[in-house]
């Protein structure tokens, strides 16, 4: 059923690869210029359930690499017993200078939350989003926290290590 | 425990009544929420020695602050210990309020809870036992004993400097100063 | 005479009442196989608010806790424990009249106070006193159809002599409603709507700190006093004991053993309630409201009934 699949894709896509390292499980590595099409594609053979959307920073190859999962419910429940859930993992490779890409709130809406945690987290720009305003944090980072070349060592010496005691500033006072 | 000793009770009732009738306010954060609920319940009993949980901190007089703190979460237990009756009491669960413990080096997470709010003992472990807490709340008895859990007393005093800490790490409070140079 | 049974009946239903309290919660400790607080718990919590400085919203949130608090003293007066009876006046009138005095004054420091569960808390216990007081009122329509008169010191003189009204087959049926509703007047599980502590932070009385804390805890203890003493009074007659203690009624021995059988039956009947109290979940107000006004109401009905064709 998944090689069926295989097939089918490396048929109508041409500069994509696929690999399948276990029984429901299929890794799509692609261009981010066809990234949109292969989602709408697969939308439509029925992966319509957006999981999750990941990141992880390559900082010697300079590139940020976005990780989109994907999978399918089954239709009824008859079908739960037969089939096994299917998790289809897409990634993308982006320039980590320029961090920018385009959003998928038009494909899959509930990936709102996601991209705005990126955003905040990671640096990355994602074009047509409603919404970017930061999701969890308070302060303003120089260099967005997840990213590799931020010194968290650094950053609590400047900021937590810095508050004197009261004792300190007790005795500062005098 | 003496708290059957009547010639205490009739010499000093409000400083033993303190100690026996332990209020906590059920301030939920970190980690250390895990280790309340089986101290307060059947088999390791809280209860007897007068600690029950209550809803709000106006009713309280003892802070638990049981892990991790956040700097939003900072935010919260700030005007949470402002809104306790004095004589109150603070003990910091865990190896994080010492000295930033597992997170130390984390982007959001501060490193020495005495910094901003007076803290009156410390519980060390990651999350330490129930019987661990019990210890730590019979050595609160000898302290308010020898009158030296008077952290609400230092916060009083050095309001200043705590307000000033406060602001270094919150930026702008939008509350007010609790306690002004008038009521003093 | 009349000041010393004031002075003795205020002081020992503040006692008793603390002690109830504590003996509670010692009782659902043991029955959770734990071990619990010793029983003079609410005693130290009592004085460990009362040496707290807490704050005050205003001069409403003072006089609402005062208010409630002598609403609860006077109260008191009127019911007759064990042999004395502090103002003979008035009695089961005086009573229904002054039990909505407490809720009132409640509401009014909750009022003050501007929090929004306190209103919600009030809101519920309103709707909880306006639930249980219809079977309470027909209740004791029957009982003073029955006996012909509205003063508790004759209703327990009367049942020295004819038994405990619980027993007489004209009353059973009240006896029956009142024990269904008496966790409802009492303010534990499953009624326990208008103080839940883990739902709406505990109800009205969630700003109260220091002396005002320590009122509340006091006043609390005074309505279980008065609710318990009302139903041992009504239908388990007082301090008789089926008219052994006639012969020395009026003398010194008399009083004091009369005062201790009246607390060894509130005690039973604290018990039976706390026994309830362990197993039940709490309901919600209009599951309580439904339940008050179906089946307790419908009993209470025809034993009315039933005593005025008696009679």
């Amino acid at each position: 059923m998944i090689n069926k699949l295989k097939q089918k894709l490396l048929s109508d896509f041409n500069d994509i690869q696929v690999n399948i390292p276990e029984d429901n499980r299929m890794i799509v590595n692609t261009k981010k210029e066809s990234l949109l099409s292969l989602l709408s594609y697969l939308k439509n053979m029925g992966f319509n359930h957006f999981a999750m959307l990941s990141c992880v920073d390559w900082i010697d190859e300079n590139e940020f690499e976005l990780i989109y999962i994907l999978s399918a419910y089954p239709e009824n429940d008859e079908q739960y017993q037969d089939i096994e859930k299917k998790n289809i993992i897409l990634k993308t490779r982006i320039s980590r200078e320029k961090a920018k890409f385009i959003t998928i709130i038009d494909i899959f809406e509930n990936a709102e939350p996601y991209e705005r945690e990126i955003h905040e987290m990671f640096g990355i720009h994602f074009e047509g989003h409603p919404r970017l305003t930061p999701l969890m944090l308070e302060r303003d980072y120089k260099i967005p926290p997840f990213r590799k070349d931020f010194d968290t060592n650094k950053y609590v010496e400047n900021t937590f290590g810095k508050v004197p005691s009261i004792k300190e500033r007790k005795e500062g006072k005098k | 425990m003496d708290r059957n000793k009547i010639s205490k009770w009739l010499k000093n009732p409000g400083k033993m009544a303190n100690k026996y009738s332990f209020h906590v306010v059920y301030f939920c954060t970190g980690c250390g929420i895990i280790e309340i609920p089986p101290s307060i319940t059947t088999r390791w009993d809280a209860e007897r020695f007068g600690i029950i949980p209550v809803a709000t901190p106006r009713q309280a007089n003892l802070f638990l602050i049981t892990g991790y703190v956040s700097t939003k979460t900072l935010a919260a237990i700030i005007r949470t210990y402002e809104q306790m009756p004095e004589p109150k009491y603070t003990v910091a669960f865990g190896s994080c309020p010492i000295n930033g413990g597992m997170y130390y080096d984390s982007y959001n997470t501060i490193t020495s809870l005495d910094k901003y709010i007076p803290v009156d003992g410390y519980i060390a472990g990651c999350m330490p036992r129930p019987e661990a807490i019990f210890i730590g709340v019979t050595h609160l008895w000898k302290l308010i004993d020898m009158d030296k859990a008077d952290g609400y007393k230092r916060y009083r005093e050095d309001y200043v400097h705590y307000r000033a800490n406060q602001e270094q790490i919150l930026g702008e409070l939008d509350w007010p100063p609790l306690f002004s140079k008038e009521n003093l | 005479m009349n000041i010393i049974s004031l002075i003795i009946s205020i002081l020992l239903a503040l006692i008793t009442g603390m002690f109830f309290l504590g003996i509670s919660r010692k009782i659902m400790a043991r029955i959770q196989w734990r071990y619990g607080p010793p029983i003079t718990q609410p005693l130290i919590d009592v004085i460990r608010s009362f040496s707290q400085m807490g704050i005050s919203h205003g001069k409403l949130f003072d006089f609402g806790i005062i208010l409630s608090f002598t609403g609860s003293i006077v109260l008191i007066l009127f019911l007759p424990i064990g042999n004395l009876c502090a103002l003979t006046s008035g009695g089961l009138l005086a009573v229904l009249y002054l039990m909505l005095l407490t809720p009132f004054g409640i509401a009014l420091s909750a009022a003050a106070s501007a929090n929004p569960v306190s209103s919600i808390g009030i809101s519920r216990q309103f709707l909880l006193s306006f639930a249980y007081e219809l079977p309470l009122l027909l209740i004791l329509l029957a009982v003073m159809t029955h006996y012909h008169t509205i003063s508790l010191v004759e209703i327990v003189n009367i049942q020295a002599n004819s038994g405990w009204a619980f027993g007489s087959w004209a009353l059973v049926l009240s006896g029956i409603a009142y024990v269904l509703i008496l966790p409802a007047i009492l303010g534990v599980r499953p009624f326990e709507v208008a103080g839940a502590v883990q739902e709406i932070s505990s109800g009205p009385i969630a700003e109260f700190s220091g002396k005002h804390l320590a009122f509340v805890t006091l006043q609390h203890a005074l309505h279980t006093f008065a609710a318990l003493a009302l139903f041992v009074d009504v239908f388990l007659g007082g301090w008789t004991l089926f008219g052994l203690l006639n012969p020395i009624s009026g003398t010194i021995w008399g009083v004091l053993l009369g005062i201790i059988i009246f607390l060894i039956k509130m005690l039973i009947v604290l018990v039976l309630g706390i026994f309830v109290n362990a197993v039940f979940p709490r309901f919600r107000i209009e599951q309580a409201m439904k339940y008050l006004w179906k089946w307790p109401t419908l009993i209470s009905f025809i034993g009315l009934i039933i005593v005025m064709l008696v009679n």
